[in-house]
């Protein structure tokens, strides 16, 4: 069905979303009848927050066949992301109660009643208002009153539809489960109609209900441990992220060895350039110290034994490391029980091995040793070997 | 990886397109058997869209489109792709001595193992190809998708769909079956499935069909694709200091080998960064300054290969548009956005730097339905991380070791990975699921195959013949005290050095004196020139010193630095052809060490003057070896170099060299047909008679370009052949070498799975039927995995045996001078490859021709 929208109507419905979610910042949201799971992987990109995005839809075929878009990408493990990212695909049926979709944020059924037949609404109804109880609702659905406007069509605008709502019949219903369930409702939509028709309403009329507030705070008491019971699980994925305390770990020290080998560096170069110039001062660079702006936190990086020391407070001063740790003292901690990082006892100074060149005779290592060494040989005379003439065995073939 | 692996690599990233002149589509030669009178349409290519309704077009219409398609392919991620594996090249039919038997004799058997597992079917698979015809014709490939899987009772579970033709591992009832759907719209659709061919096992199209099967395997391994290859991002190391993050993976394809088809997985690496190329650019920028930084810029990372951030696709970076920013717009449909909004909207990214230039990538891929590529792509920096290492990290020791300690496996490792990836199959449940719907399955445990080792060579020197520990592969011990076979005495020559390292040369020059004498080398003093520790100073003493008489030019570098040495090279090679050798103060700074390099150093300079180190028997007479590579010089769109180099003499030690400059658009064997009439007129005037038989090696062929050397490059070599007289019919044997293949194979020695001795021969079971192709494994590593090397003889009328074929390249690989043992490949194209990396990364112009009968460029 060719629309007259630009950007076409679905995006719109999704751009809907979108912005609710960056507005709203829902935790947990559930997109019913995903299908080809297109509004999630839009919503793994604009996730404000999202830590737990679940599809269902009652096809598994098409699940099975898109799930792998939603894994996630090289770059989210190049840079976990901060808070926790989790998709789950269902396999299950909007009638059907699910303990594992109870205490949710939000739930989208994006042109998903229409498919329903008519008294399967109400089971409907009372799945999503009733039993997973989330916190908002959004749920579109076709106007049938701008029906006329859509060129060529008869009937629905998919074989599928069981039935299509004017804006009075979809707001009768709204209001009614409101009544029941005890939400609030509020009616927008996307598609407008131009000049005087513009009175029939959006094309995709749009309800989004507020759960009101009633004391229980279900996405305290979620069940997110449950495993499912009705629904069927076709695919889980974890997005890395720096919840994971591995993944922390390892991104943390990456990080300071990262800075620690730089700082290393800088003062190596500027050893070198010293005593190129024959003029040696320890002291810090008069700009640097300024630049800190107070001198006593300037720490220098110094040399001991056969170790180059990085005081842990110069690496501090890395932004990236002050990210991801929030004080001096945590980042000693964690710093502690890594064995990739060698400390000081107490704790204040990262050391780094002095010498970076120690191994380059690696591939001589071996010649070196039998310098003047008497080499015996197998040295014999060529007559004595038996000569072949690859000449005259082709003789055969020289024939053919 | 050393250079030249790198400049190997970059010419592979740039993808060579087969562009030669008279190169066809492959031609299928798959045993498909229509099962009835095939309907033209059910020939047709099924890429997509089915514009023009079958229906409308005249039958003779439709005959003519689908002769031009031979071969139906599959769709796949990313539109059309070249042929990687080169499968539909057909060379063996045409060469009667093989034709039964490819297989060699000499040598010891031993048991392999081979990183090969079979595919196995159920008895009379076969892949059922359908037709699917619309009534009304439906435009939309998703509906037509949509539309026939509302049947899915009826087709069955496994099936993949492009839209036109179907493909399934049943067969359905009847050869033609009307299906009825319903669109949307209510719109009634009839279907029509018609039975079009029924394919066996190994035809092309099952081939790749395995092949996609296979990466959906991957994926369900949670793989991630990057390139062409798959990674686990679950368990990567890191290099913290440079933010590098290396992700194990593979490589594998299924392919049709010489009695079954099978998986070939090796293990490989990635190496990615967790910087941004912005983060990247910023760092550069601190270090060399303003002013400096576009031209560092482009220097550090055109050629790089990026990945991006919001979806799982590699670019190369063939520039940088500085006058670009991410406020400029682009054309999304009718509607102008500009790559802000775009990002922001599209992928919810926020551009933090407004200024940043943007990356420019030339892509070739064709644009969706066949349409031509959609122009450059134009890319964010601070949306792209960097892969791959740039050329500082190269130069970077402790880089590179990290990196060796972690992507370097020891044959057990890598077995065993191998062996983790088949268990990985074996136990998944997905993916049995997957297999078995298909009817598919893989054996699970690697191939077990024999090889052969051939004996060790005996090598020869000044009429005295001495082997070699074989395990080893290397003489330098044996030959210590030995003369050579021929030697230039010095008499004239020259060593510059800095003031710094005035008494390393003196001590260099003493050594160099001492070692000299046994070999049977002469030496007079060298004239010792002190140079100031400048180019231009350098360049000058050179100018000022070296006369028509000098024989040697030695010049002791303080550093490494490319800049110095190309100028060196650039003069001598060039202007003022002189042999000369440039030693790097470090490598003669431990006393410890000298002997050792200054032998070699003494080996080496003699070479270059034209002196004979060692031979080998080789028991065919009249005969000329030539080896060819080429160098890509992918920076700043340089032109590829091709280098030719053939023997002069019966005992290999004598070369002929001659390195030309591709021209624009030209194929490197056009600008090469010259150098081979040159090297046949060197050989008749050193022999007095021309070759009876000329054998190439033809090295740097890329992947998927074997059929325009079968189809171009074959007939320019017996056209340039030609031209030395109308009656010269010399015996032409031309071999495609490859280095760079994922196939390896593990040796069981003392009950430890090991590399397989030098001088290992596989000629069976993983080869390819349509080739006269073997493996020889002929260095020995002390490190790591030794990689195996192909051999495919692509033409040969000499009749020569496969044995001796095997044989005689085997002790090729025992005649390159600059190393005192067994090289991976045949000698002439190891010194072909330095002829065409030095003149590529230094000379860049070709060599004075007064040199042409020197290895100067070793």
């Amino acid at each position: 069905m060719t629309t007259p929208f630009s950007p076409p109507l679905y995006m719109q419905r999704y751009q809907f979303v979108i912005d609710y979610v960056q507005t709203y910042r829902p935790r947990k949201v559930i997109d019913f009848g995903c299908a080809e799971c297109r509004l999630l992987k839009k919503l793994k990109f604009h996730r404000n927050g999202i830590q737990l995005l679940v599809g269902i839809d009652i096809n598994s075929v098409v699940l099975l066949k898109k799930m792998h878009t939603l894994a996630p990408l090289v770059s989210d493990y190049l840079q976990p992301s901060d808070g926790p990212f989790t998709i789950e695909l269902y396999q299950g049926s909007v009638t059907e109660r699910e303990p594992c979709t109870r205490g949710f944020d939000l739930v989208t059924c994006v042109e998903l009643i229409e498919h329903l037949e008519l008294e399967k609404v109400e089971s409907f109804s009372e799945v999503v208002f009733g039993y997973m109880a989330p916190g908002a609702v959004i749920v579109s659905t076709p106007n049938a009153e701008f029906n006329p406007l859509l060129p060529g069509l008869r009937g629905f605008r998919d074989y599928d539809h069981k039935f299509e709502w004017t804006r009075d019949e979809f707001q009768t219903w709204a209001h009614r489960v409101c009544r029941e369930y005890g939400y609030s409702v509020q009616f927008t939509g996307v598609g407008e109609a131009l000049g005087h028709w513009r009175d029939v309403g959006f094309c995709t009329q749009i309800g989004v209900f507020q759960r009101n507030f009633d004391g229980i705070n279900w996405s305290m008491s979620n069940a997110e441990c449950l495993e499912p019971s009705v629904y069927r699980l076709l695919y889980k994925v974890v997005y890395p992220s720096l919840c994971d305390n591995n993944i922390y770990q390892k991104t943390l020290v990456n990080e300071v060895l990262y800075e620690a080998q730089h700082l290393k560096q800088e003062w190596l170069s500027r050893l070198n350039m010293d005593s190129n110039n024959n003029a040696h001062f320890y002291g810090p660079p008069f700009m640097e110290a300024l630049q800190h702006g107070d001198a006593c936190e300037w720490q220098p990086v110094y040399q001991q034994d056969r170790s180059i020391c990085v005081p842990l407070t110069r690496v501090w001063f890395s932004p990236k490391v002050r990210a991801l740790c929030g004080s001096v003292q945590r980042l000693r901690e964690e710093l502690l029980e890594e064995e990739r990082v060698r400390m000081s006892a107490d704790g204040t100074v990262l050391n780094l091995p002095a010498d970076d060149e120690e191994e380059v005779e690696e591939e001589k290592e071996e010649e070196e040793e039998e310098e003047e060494e008497e080499v015996v040989k197998t040295v014999s005379a060529v007559s004595n070997s038996v000569e072949e003439d690859w000449d005259r065995e082709l003789g055969g073939y020289e024939g053919v | 990886m050393t250079g030249r692996a790198r400049a190997r690599s970059r010419g592979r990233g740039r993808g060579q397109e087969p562009a030669a002149p008279g190169a066809q589509p492959p031609l299928s030669q798959e045993a498909a058997k229509p099962v009835m009178p095939t309907p033209p349409e059910g020939q047709l290519v099924g890429r997509g869209r089915q514009k023009p309704a079958p229906g409308a077009m005249s039958e003779e219409v439709m005959l003519q489109i689908s002769a031009g398609f031979q071969q139906v392919k599959i769709g796949e991620r990313g539109g059309r792709r070249r042929d990687f594996h080169d499968s539909g090249v057909h060379t063996r039919q045409l060469m009667e001595h093989v034709k039964e038997s490819k297989s060699g004799v000499s040598g010891t058997a031993i048991e392999l193992r081979a990183n090969f597992m079979r595919l196995l079917s159920r008895p009379l698979w076969a892949l059922y190809q359908y037709h699917v015809d619309y009534k009304p014709p439906m435009e939309s490939r998703r509906l037509r998708s949509a539309l026939l899987f509302q049947h899915e009772e009826t087709l069955g579970k496994a099936h993949t769909f492009d839209g036109a033709i179907l493909f399934l591992p049943n067969k359905l009832h009847n050869p033609e079956t009307v299906l009825c759907s319903e669109t949307r719209n209510g719109e009634k659709v009839e279907i029509t499935v018609t039975l079009t061919n029924e394919l066996p096992p190994s035809s092309p199209v099952c081939l790749q069909f395995y092949n996609i099967l296979f990466r959906r395997i991957l994926r369900i391994l949670n793989m991630q694709q990057i390139g062409r290859h798959y990674y686990n991002p679950d368990d990567p190391f890191n290099i913290p200091q440079h933010r590098l993050t290396i992700w194990p993976g593979f490589v594998t394809t299924i392919l049709q080998y010489e009695s079954s088809i099978m998986l070939c997985s090796d293990v490989s690496h990635k190496v990615l960064r967790s910087e941004t190329v912005l983060d990247f650019m910023y760092s550069l920028r601190q270090q060399c300054g303003d002013q400096r930084f576009a031209e560092a810029c482009t220097k550090e990372l055109v050629g790089l290969i990026i990945l991006t951030k919001y979806n799982n696709k590699t670019y190369k970076i063939d520039d940088i548009a500085w006058d670009h920013t991410p406020n400029n717009t682009f054309k999304k449909g009718d509607t102008e956005i500009s790559f802000k909004n775009y990002f922001k909207t599209q992928y919810g990214l926020d551009i933090t730097d407004g200024n940043q230039a943007l990356l420019v990538s030339h892509v070739k891929r064709l644009g969706p339905a066949g349409r031509p590529p959609p122009g450059p792509a134009m890319l964010v920096p601070e949306f792209c991380y960097l892969t791959g290492l740039t050329d500082k990290m190269r130069a970077d020791f402790n880089i590179m070791k990290d990196l060796a300690s972690h992507t370097r496996l020891s044959p057990e490792q890598r077995e065993s990975r191998i062996n983790r990836l088949i268990s990985n199959i074996d136990r998944n449940a997905d993916v049995q699921n997957e297999l078995t719907t298909w009817g598919l399955s893989f054996e699970n445990r690697l191939l077990s195959l024999n090889g052969r080792v051939l004996p060790s060579e005996r090598i020869i020197q000044g009429g005295r013949a001495y082997e070699y520990n074989p395990w080893a592969a290397d003489w330098s011990k044996e030959m210590r005290g030995l003369p050579l076979i021929s030697c230039i005495h010095l008499d004239n020559w020259l060593m510059f050095y800095t003031r710094r390292n005035a008494e390393l040369a003196q001590s260099l020059l003493q050594t160099l004196n001492r070692v000299a004498g046994p070999m049977g080398i002469r030496m007079q003093r060298a004239i010792m020139i002190e140079y100031e520790d400048r180019q231009e100073s350098l360049l000058r003493a050179l100018q000022q010193n070296v006369s028509r008489e000098t024989q040697m030019v030695v010049v002791i570098l303080p550093t490494n630095r490319k800049d110095k040495y190309d100028c060196v090279k650039k003069f001598l090679c060039v202007d003022c052809p002189t042999p000369s050798q440039c030693v790097v103060s470090r490598t003669i700074s431990k006393p410890q060490a000298l002997m050792t390099v200054a032998t070699k150093i003494a080996l080496q300079m003699n070479c270059k003057m034209g002196g004979e180190l060692w031979s080998v028997e080789i028991p065919l007479k009249q005969l000329m070896i030539v080896g060819i590579d080429c160098y890509h010089d992918t920076a700043a769109g340089k032109r590829s170099i091709g280098a030719l180099v053939a023997s002069l003499n019966h005992g290999m030690s004598r070369w002929f060299s001659k390195c030309v400059l591709q021209n624009r658009g030209q194929e490197i064997i056009d600008a090469l047909k010259g150098s081979l009439q040159a090297a046949l007129k060197a050989y008749l005037k050193c022999n007095n008679s021309l070759p009876s038989r000329i054998i190439v090696y033809r090295d740097g062929v890329g992947d998927g370009m074997l059929q325009s050397v079968v189809d171009y490059e074959v007939p320019q070599i017996m056209q340039s052949i030609k031209t030395m007289g109308q009656d010269y019919e010399p015996k032409l044997t031309v071999v495609v070498v490859k280095k760079r293949i994922s196939s390896r194979f593990f040796a069981r020695i003392d009950g430890k799975i090991a590399n397989p001795p030098p001088g290992t021969v596989i000629d069976t079971e993983v080869t390819r039927p349509e080739w006269y192709d073997f493996f020889i494994v002929s260095q020995a590593v002390r490190f790591g995995c030794v990689s195996p090397t192909h051999y495919n003889v692509v033409f040969d009328n000499s009749g020569l045996k496969p044995d001796h074929m095997q044989r005689l390249t085997y002790k090729l690989c025992h005649m390159y001078y600059n190393w005192q043992g067994i090289v991976r490949v045949p000698a002439p194209c190891q010194y072909a490859h330095k002829l065409a990396f030095l003149v590529g990364q230094s000379i860049h112009k070709e060599p004075n021709m007064n040199l042409d009968d020197f290895l100067y460029y070793l």
